[in-house]
């Protein structure tokens, strides 16, 4: 089993100790990963998506060509990538692909043929390695550990072009958790939106903490949660990061520790948590300290 | 032409990808979803229609919302027409830029100049044990090959200020 594993930009840039957890996860599960040669930005959907279509195409088919080289389909954790070389990968298949080679790759010698396909992490978890796999690869588990999951927007939405889970009651998130031993209660906004993404934190601030507030107090009141997972690096630097300045501003009395899905998987695994989960803004010893004394 | 309403303006936004725009018919499902709903100016992709159904040129170009789309997909699913509202939104962004640059975000040079938003070059990563990086980052090579691209597109052709080697 090959996979390219698509970076992105925040991923290395700043949280680059999820990349670890990623790498060694699915290494432990007998993925080989692949890095794509020369591979860049997706291209954001606040960037080149947001002033010319055919531009953005021409970058994203750069990143699917670059991966295909590698004859192997893309793994992606962050959701904005996974959705634009998605559905840039839609739109190409579905009628550019020819002119965009024509007009832009084969000036650099490149070509996508359309059969590098893009998954996210999630999918490929759940539906390429499998639930039972996974199980058999964990040391430590997050038995008697309440975890809500926030599931990333962009892997759901819009159905008819990304995504493979049911867009309104989706499962797989729930099984790979409590796949790990958790418990994953429900709650009245399970399915909201972070809200980390695009201008609107800094369009309106006060209306983007507002937003999330609702969400964390849910959380707390509903659950009161040992922690979130995500699998997005957009929601995991959101959720963790403005929980510290919805304390500073007296918005909220508690934290809820954040981690991305592979970093609760690599630490079951085994994996060292001081590399895996190093960087958060919002304390994960207390959370890290209940795993790996839950030797399985 | 009733004055200060363009009829032209609804054919711009849908070649510029908003191609299901005349679907619409105005429910309003797209906002009941936003995420953008709790601010006092949320984005509503029902009124951006509307705006250019009427062909308001100044109105469309003095809009700021469509830039704090959180791209969650949320009007996308749920728009009984399918006229696909975040694709609008999108549009609505291209058509801004290019009738007032100063829409466009200087991030695009970032992302010529180094082939990412942000520096991934981070330290850490060897800390860490992680692989060297092998984007166009970390490639000079695929670097140039990336930037001759974005050449070829008129986006760089048309605001070529935005981009530099370095």
């Amino acid at each position: 089993m090959r996979f390219c594993l698509f970076l992105g930009c925040n991923m290395p840039a700043i949280r680059p100790d999820v990349e670890l957890a990623i790498r060694l996860s699915l290494q432990s599960l007998g993925v080989e990963i692949l890095d794509i040669d020369g591979a860049a930005c997706c291209p954001a959907y606040g960037t080149f998506p947001s002033v010319d279509e055919e531009a953005s195409l021409a970058i994203s088919a750069w990143n699917l060509a670059n991966a295909e080289k590698k004859g192997a389909d893309i793994v992606v954790q962050c959701g904005s990538c996974y959705s634009v070389l998605k559905i840039g990968r839609y739109k190409l298949i579905h009628g550019k692909l020819e002119e965009i080679n024509k007009k832009y790759l084969s000036k650099v010698g490149l070509r996508y043929e359309g059969k590098t396909d893009v998954r996210h992490v999630l999918d490929v978890l759940h539906n390429v390695i499998g639930i039972e796999k996974i199980k058999s690869s964990l040391k430590y588990s997050l038995k008697g550990m309440k975890v809500l999951f926030q599931y990333p927007c962009h892997v759901l939405r819009p159905s008819k072009k990304v995504g493979f889970d049911d867009p309104e009651n989706p499962v797989v998130f729930r099984n790979l958790l409590e796949a790990l031993g958790a418990e994953v209660p429900r709650y009245s906004r399970e399915m909201q939106c972070c809200g980390g993404a695009g201008g609107f934190a800094k369009h309106d601030k006060n209306a983007n903490l507002e937003f999330l507030k609702k969400k964390l107090d849910a959380m707390k009141d509903e659950v009161d949660p040992d922690c979130i997972a995500v699998s997005c690096i957009t929601c995991l630097m959101h959720m963790d990061n403005v929980q510290a300045e919805m304390r500073k501003l007296g918005m909220i009395d508690y934290q809820i520790p954040v981690f991305d899905f592979n970093q609760l998987l690599a630490i079951c695994q085994g994996h060292d948590p001081n590399k895996v989960a190093k960087i958060a803004t919002t304390p994960r010893d207390a959370v890290i300290r209940k795993i790996v004394g839950n030797k399985i | 032409m009733i004055e200060g309403r363009d009829p032209e303006l609804i054919k711009e936004i849908i070649e510029l990808g908003g191609h299901d725009l005349l679907k619409c018919y105005q429910c309003g499902t797209c906002i009941a979803d936003c995420p953008t709903g709790l601010s006092e100016t949320p984005l509503s992709a029902k009124r951006l229609i509307h705006i250019i159904k009427l062909g308001l040129r100044e109105k469309l170009l003095e809009e700021e919302t469509p830039w704090m789309c959180v791209t969650c997909g949320g009007c996308e699913e749920r728009c009984p027409r399918e006229a696909e509202p975040f694709e609008i939104v999108l549009a609505v962004r291209r058509w801004q830029c290019k009738e007032d640059d100063t829409y466009v975000p200087l991030v695009l040079g970032e992302i010529f100049s180094r082939g990412h938003t942000q520096n991934v070059l981070n330290p850490i990563r060897k800390e860490l044990g992680l692989p060297e990086i092998r984007t166009v980052a970390n490639n000079e090579e695929a670097l140039r090959k990336f930037r001759e691209m974005i050449k070829e597109t008129n986006v760089y052709k048309k605001y070529s200020y935005i981009f530099r080697e370095e």
